[in-house]
């Protein structure tokens, strides 16, 4: 775009005649004043005299000069930077490679700063595992925004100095050392290679302390199995781009099964595209008893009890074996589908993988046995994750010793036993009576609040720090900003307190030089990569052959009541952030239900206890509690149904009923820790009905698609391969003289097409064959366009405000096709008024799909018309505009809008006591993006295709003198650049190289309610489901 | 203007032995008599209600609407219920005296004046609405078309609701017009009558002067029918207009065509009831039994059961086409409306303004006060319902699933609409206290033809 090097003139002499212009520039009057004169000349002065009206103009002016000057306006001070650092220009954001782990999660990010401060996260593409930022990676930016946080070390409840505390510990340390008094080391996972060495010279110093892992939430059993089989404690790694067949077991793979962060390769497999006119995908089978995001995905979803998911495991073990095991026998139905899956296990050879989430080493043995037997390749043979390294055994051990009284001190960071442990209570008592007690925590939460020493340890966008997520990729974590408050790190004390002086920074610096880059060239580019593979790698094989007695073993298992799964929701996992509010106001991707956990159970067993899911009056969804009893734990919780609950079984996630370090609003739920008996996640309970009623923020209120089978358009692989696009695909037709014409047509169009081959034109392609309902959108949207928060009292009365929503709809009849059939086959009234009716509710075991929406920016769009103001427009690049400051708020245009996806500012959400979340808080509106205006009570507003971030990208391509590159838009987009399935990808349809222009071509492209005529700019791709031959089973 | 005969079928317009004077002390009695208890007990609910009101209205504009009970899918619901439902009332006034001036209905000189000022008054309330539901009301002149100086912007004029504001205003202004210049005449007789001096003063400004020359009335007849004349098309495009705020949608529900003469044949509907509702009360208080006769309720009885019957044909029409048009969302939204969540709504709809109003087919019914009182209520809350049903249950269940939802009003809803029901009856006490309630000058054109003594006397002298 060399071309806009044009001259740009205001008046024609200035074109011309450059010499007078040039004159005229230097000087700011036209003509000269003539003060010097009079100023210069004293005698001229002296004669002047003032008069009447003179000395009256001076009064008037000096008196309302000085009136004017008392009127104090508001005083905003900002203090500029004395030296301007380097690379910080006001308006640009920098970005910055870094990686988080907190136990929990663990990405490889991306950080944009703008003007020294941290305000959203994105991903890292160099990262070959772990490049994606889920929900609540992407919301941890605002978790260190966060006012709450402990802001310096404490003794005792007292704030001290970091002097103090450091010589204290030290004391009391070496006194325990000297005595010989055993102190317990309590942390998270530890993956980070430099600070697994920190610790083991720490306890080298005091070889007292006993080091112990503590995951919240355990992944023992894996670890136990792949432990037995291949000799390396840690989790077995899969890759799914590889699988052409996927059966899981109870894994929500999709979902936070293992830390994982599948969804990207798996959704690769997940793509129908046509090679020689036959198009090929992975076939995805899920028996689970819970509804997860990966059952929601799957081609053919099987309820299963946790008991018979056992049962079912050994028999498929015993099958593909081909051993000689004496197992109870299956039911006849659950052993056809058995015979089908282990026939097309066997069939699809290493392409295929069997996954398995069920929390039992024998069952992980099996899985492991089959994927060996199968020869899989999607489980990988070389690599291992190493995102978990908790042992129950030795984490029970250590809480069993600390009871008894055997520690005389410990010393915790990342983890919280007083909220994860099952029953904490002789832990805090424990606790409370040791003399040396310390822990490195964020919050003021159930066990800080218990500790003596309270080190206010540093966020992880604060601090440095490497990882090492899999074997051999290692990562890099750089602080994006100082220290907030006055904190440290884990590894910085423990590195004073071992008298070692060198930073935590050189430490990193040097282990990586002389054990992981071997080089001292190489430090910048892996600091800027922020990753660095090296060629480490495993050669995992099993020593043992028969697993039969594993197979016999779990086939033991009895269940006598109900079967309780523990799972973590996506918005919410360990419970970690529960403080953050955007996570509490995340839509559950399933259940849709936000500020909530909650006792999932299907509507054959809700009916027989007398449980019940019920609108008021405004449509809110209220329930009644259930009374969750395992041995002699009891548990309050509301219910949702849930369809596609096994029945017999039911399921509570962690994370919630967080009580300290928490804001009364984010106090939401009940702590499902306390039935995590033994930490296994699958337990036995009793469940009996409470009367009372349960208020819930959910934020879908109707549940299947009433057959509207143009909204999520389907169809089968087959079909796919075989039918014209016009039979699984048609385009709407409207009557025109009496000929049936496709609405997309011009010859129907009433309006004059406005021309769009010029310039930018932007569109947006969602693949719902892609999209797994992650959510990681939902939260990179509120990031980037400040979003508000509302809380649940609002989102209760349907007012939540993201821009960008992932519906979630069940099937009523067995699948959405079925669905559409019954719809069609509706003769006469009393027929329609059955069927509908029939539709509002979902089948017990229904076909689920996602399908993100977001304003449609609609080429002639309904809300554009109707605004008295013309508020809302369209603008030259496709996008529908909505501007704030004209916004009177009549909301006639949220009302036209087809796609219901205007949001409005029912009160004032800034600055409002009543809406106490980051946006009231001055620390909290540091994640504010400046380049989005936060918008005030009464106004209108919605998705706005990141028009901030595509105009910045064009800036930049102009001043950079070039051409927009074909797909530098995809990243401009919030949603699709969080989007780690590839699901989503936006940019410019008159780039004829751009990914959205090929995409736009593809014969499942259709667009949402396209028979109303707006001919939107977001299209979708049409949903393909791999399930021809399991159909019946 | 008329004849003065009138053939001896017709029923007598003015009963009781009237004379010039005594009309002119029947009208005035009102204004020169002081208020008795019961005027000011209703008067005083209804300020208690306007005052209420008018907290919910400053509780609203301070706080936002979400004090409302709207949400995400519901951006409109008891807002521009009311706003419609206020102007479809509004309706009776210019229609009775502009229509029915025009097709010389003398039978409209007792009620017409009663029936403008009800329609000044509702239409007031009818205003209140698109300003207060606004989400920043302080910005409302927005919507105004000033030149860009003033500091607002052009603004679009593809948008129904500034249709809306045009129709309303030039309506409310030609219906003030309408009726000040009717009341000229009266307004003098009362100046006339006026003992006090402050009172002869206040009715001389308002009779603007009026001298009761011929060329006084002169002008007065032409201007009456030529405000007539501008009036009867307004008649016809405000409420046109008003329909087309959600004709022009496309929402299923909205998206229909038929809305432009169902929305007018519904406003007349409610329109006459209202002022049945009103006169019924009126002629009893003020003792007005002979101006206004069983025979104006019989015939504003009759309009009620044919435009109720329209609206039931547009009802009707409306479930037809839904069925016809092969559109499965339009389908639904209609069976959605009659058997979906809000099906109490479409029933008490159907039940109020379909089936009641065919009462009226009886004679005996829709002489009867009592019954003509009750029926001119029960239309009303259909009428309120048609609005509720249209906009509520079309929007609660439109295209995609997921969004839908359901809605409930808080008691700041039920607070506005309580408070305009009392502004209007604040107003409407105050105008029966003050001004002359029937348009006597009109009236004693006809007392020669239409008088019951005169018509007796004639009668007598024929036979």
């Amino acid at each position: 775009m060399n071309k806009s090097l044009k001259k740009y003139w205001k008046s024609e002499v200035e074109l011309t005649n450059n010499s007078q212009v040039e004159k005229l520039r230097h000087d700011e009057f036209v003509e000269k004043l003539p003060v010097d004169n009079l100023f210069e000349d004293e005698k001229s002065l002296n004669d002047s005299s003032t008069n009447r009206r003179d000395f009256l103009k001076y009064l008037g002016f000096s008196t309302s000069a000085a009136v004017l000057a008392s009127c104090e306006g508001p005083v905003n001070k900002s203090v500029p930077y004395v030296i301007q650092p380097e690379r910080i220009r006001p308006g640009i954001s920098n970005y910055y490679a870094t990686s988080m782990f907190n136990g929990y999660d663990c990405a490889n990010i991306l950080v944009k700063t703008r003007e020294g401060r941290p305000i959203k996260i994105e991903n890292n593409k160099l990262a070959k595992f772990h490049g994606s930022a889920n929900a609540r990676v992407h919301a941890s930016i605002l978790s260190m925004y966060d006012s709450g946080r402990i802001q310096g070390p404490m003794y005792d409840g007292n704030n001290i100095s970091w002097e103090e505390l450091d010589q204290d510990i030290i004391k009391k340390l070496e006194s325990l050392r000297f005595n010989n008094s055993p102190v317990a080391l309590l942390t998270s996972t530890i993956s980070s290679p430099t600070s697994i060495k920190i610790i083991n010279s720490f306890i080298k110093k005091y070889p007292n302390i006993t080091h112990v892992e503590y995951d919240s939430i355990s992944e023992s059993s894996v670890l136990d199995a792949h432990e037995i089989m291949y000799g390396v404690r840690a989790l077995p790694l899969y890759e799914f781009k590889n699988a052409k067949y996927i059966v899981s077991i109870g894994a929500d793979f999709l979902g936070d099964w293992m830390g994982s962060n599948y969804d990207g390769d798996y959704a690769k497999g997940r793509v129908p595209i046509k090679v020689d006119g036959t198009a090929t995908m992975s076939k995805h089978i899920q028996l689970e008893s819970n509804m997860s995001v990966t059952g929601a995905n799957a081609d053919v979803r099987i309820p299963l009890k946790p008991s018979t998911q056992k049962l079912f495991l050994a028999h498929l073990y015993k099958k593909i074996s081909n051993s000689d095991i004496n197992l109870p026998e299956l039911d006849k139905k659950t052993n056809e589908r058995l015979i089908e899956i282990s026939k097309d296990l066997t069939l699809n050879g290493n392409s295929s993988v069997l996954v398995c989430g069920i929390d039992d080493v024998n069952a992980q043995l099996l899985t492991n046995a089959i994927n060996d037997l199968i020869n899989s390749s999607v489980k990988s043979s070389s690599k291992v994750s190493l995102i978990r390294k908790g042992n129950d055994k030795k984490v029970n051990e250590l809480i069993a010793k600390l009871n008894n009284g055997e520690f005389s001190g410990i010393i915790m960071s990342g983890v919280n036993p007083a909220y994860t442990l099952p029953n904490p209570k002789s832990f805090n008592d424990a606790l409370r009576k040791l003399d040396f007690s310390v822990i490195f925590s964020m919050k003021m939460d159930e066990t800080t609040s218990l500790c003596k020493y309270v080190s206010a340890s540093s966020h992880y966008l604060e601090s440095w720090g490497d990882f090492q997520f899999v074997n051999g990729e290692y990562s890099i974590c750089q602080p994006t900003i100082k220290n907030l408050f006055d904190t440290k790190q884990f590894e910085e004390c423990l590195l004073s307190w071992s008298g070692n002086e060198n930073s935590f920074y050189d430490e990193i610096k040097s282990n990586w030089s002389n054990n992981i880059l071997l080089s001292n060239t190489k430090w910048n580019k892996a600091i800027h990569d922020g990753v660095y593979s090296s060629n480490d790698s495993y050669n995992l094989k099993s020593s043992n052959n028969s697993f039969s007695y594993s197979a016999l073993e779990l086939s033991k298992i009895k269940s006598s009541n109900f079967e309780l799964l523990l799972y973590s929701k996506i918005g919410m996992g360990d419970g970690q952030q529960a403080n953050n509010p955007w996570l509490q106001e995340f839509p559950d991707p399933i259940s849709r239900v936000s500020w909530d956990n909650y006792l999932t159970i299907s509507k054959k067993d809700a009916e027989s206890i007398g449980l019940k899911n019920y609108n008021e009056s405004n449509g809110a969804l209220n329930s009644n509690y259930a009374l969750v009893k395992n041995a002699d734990i009891e548990l309050k919780l509301p219910v949702i149904i849930q369809p596609g609950q096994a029945n017999g079984t039911v399921g509570v996630s962690f994370g919630y009923g967080r009580m300290m370090g928490i804001k009364s609003e984010m106090k939401t739920g009940s702590n499902a820790f306390s039935l995590y008996d033994k930490f296994s996640k699958i337990q036995d309970v009793e469940i009996k009905a409470i009367h009372e009623i349960h208020e819930f923020a959910c934020v879908q209120l109707h549940n299947t698609l009433m057959g509207r089978g143009d909204i999520v358009k389907e169809t089968s692989l087959e079909v796919f391969n075989t039918k014209d696009k016009e039979y699984w695909n048609p385009v709407p037709v409207v009557s025109k003289n009496h000929i049936e014409t496709a609405v997309n047509k011009k010859e129907v169009n009433i309006y004059q097409e406005f021309d769009r081959s010029i310039g930018h034109h932007f569109n947006l392609s969602i693949d719902l064959n892609a999209c797994t309902g992650c959510g990681a959108c939902v939260i990179a949207c509120h990031a980037e366009n400040n979003v508000p928060v509302v809380g649940k009292r609002e989102v209760r009365k349907s007012r939540d405000m993201h821009w960008l929503r992932i519906d979630r709809y069940y099937s009523s009849d067995v699948s959405f096709q079925d669905d559409n059939q019954n719809k069609d086959d509706i003769n006469g009234l009393s027929d329609s008024l059955s069927v509908f009716g029939q539709m509002e509710d979902p089948n017990e075991n229904p076909q689920v799909v996602f399908q993100p929406v977001m304003c449609q920016h609609c080429n002639q769009a309904p809300c554009e018309t109707v605004c008295p103001v013309a508020a809302t427009s369209h603008g030259r690049q496709g996008q529908n505009h909505m501007a704030y400051n004209r916004c009177v708020g009549t909301r006639y245009c949220a009302n036209n809008c087809p796609y219901k996806v205007r949001r409005f500012n029912w009160f004032l959400y800034n600055n409002n006591d009543e809406f106490d979340f980051n946006m009231n808080d001055d620390l909290g509106k540091m994640v504010l993006n400046p380049d989005v205006v936060v918008r005030s009570r009464g106004v209108m507003e919605k998705c706005s295709f990141c028009i901030q971030s595509t105009q910045a990208v064009i800036l930049k391509a102009k001043n950079e003198g070039r051409e927009v590159n074909k797909n530098e838009f995809n990243d401009a987009c919030a949603c699709s650049a969080a989007c780690s399935t590839g699901a989503m990808s936006f940019g410019d349809i008159n780039n004829k190289e751009s990914e959205v222009y090929k995409r736009k071509k593809d014969d499942r492209v259709y667009h949402l309610l396209e028979y109303v005529g707006t001919k939107p700019n977001v299209f979708y791709h049409a949903k393909v489901r791999n399930n021809d031959k399991l159909k019946n089973i | 203007m008329g004849s003065h005969y009138e053939a001896p079928i017709r029923k007598p317009l003015v009963t009781g032995n009237k004379t010039y004077h005594q009309i002119s002390v029947d009208v005035a009695r009102p204004v020169e008599g002081s208020a008795n208890k019961q005027w000011w007990i209703v008067f005083g609910i209804a300020l208690a209600l306007f005052v209420w009101g008018i907290g919910c209205i400053i509780y609203t504009i301070s706080t936002g609407i979400g004090t409302w009970g709207l949400n995400k899918t519901v951006g409109w619901a008891w807002d521009i219920t009311n706003f419609v439902w206020w102007v479809g009332i509004g309706h009776a006034g210019t229609l009775i005296s502009a229509v029915l001036l025009l097709f010389r209905q003398k039978w409209r000189m007792g009620i017409n004046r009663s029936a403008e000022a009800m329609t000044i008054f509702s239409v007031i309330q009818a205003g209140l609405f698109p300003i207060i539901h606004m989400g920043r009301p302080w910005l409302a002149y927005w919507i105004v078309p000033i030149p860009n100086q003033f500091g607002s912007l052009w603004v679009n004029f593809n948008s129904p609701l500034l249709w809306d504001v045009f129709a309303i205003s030039t309506y409310l202004t030609v219906s003030l017009v309408f009726w000040w210049t009717g009341l000229l005449p009266d307004f003098a007789m009362i100046r006339d009558r006026a003992i006090k001096p402050f009172q002869k003063k206040i009715y001389s400004l308002v009779s603007f002067g009026w001298s009761g020359r011929a060329k006084d009335w002169q002008r007065f007849e032409e201007v009456s029918l030529v405000l007539a004349g501008l009036a009867t098309p307004l008649v016809l495009s405000v409420h046109t207009i008003v329909s087309f705020d959600f004709a022009t949608s496309v929402i299923p529900g909205w998206h229909t065509t038929i809305f432009p003469p169902y929305f007018v044949a519904g406003a007349i509907f409610s329109g006459f009831a209202m002022v049945n509702t009103l006169l019924i009360v009126m002629r009893k208080v003020c003792s007005l039994e002979d101006y206004i006769t069983i025979q104006h309720i019989e015939l504003m009885n009759i309009v009620i059961m044919i435009t109720g019957s329209i609206v039931g044909c547009a009802y009707i029409t409306e479930l037809f086409i839904a069925w016809y048009s092969g559109v499965e969302y339009e389908q639904y939204a209609f069976l959605n409306r009659a058997t979906g969540p809000y099906w109490w709504a479409y029933w008490a709809m159907m039940t109020c303004n379909v089936f009641s109003p065919q009462f009226m087919w009886i004679k005996r019914l829709r002489t009867s006060i009592v019954f003509s009182f009750v029926i001119s209520i029960v239309v009303n809350i259909g009428m309120w319902f048609e609005r509720f049903v249209i906009i509520v249950t079309s929007l609660h269940r439109d295209y995609l699933p997921s969004s839908w939802t359901m809605f409930s009003p808080t008691f700041v809803d039920i607070g506005i609409f309580l408070g305009t029901i009392g502004f209007f009856f604040v107003l409407f006490l105050l105008y029966a206290r003050t001004f002359p309630v029937i348009a006597q000058a009109e009236v004693k054109t006809i007392l020669k033809s239409s008088g019951d003594n005169y018509k007796k006397i004639r009668d007598n002298k024929n036979g």
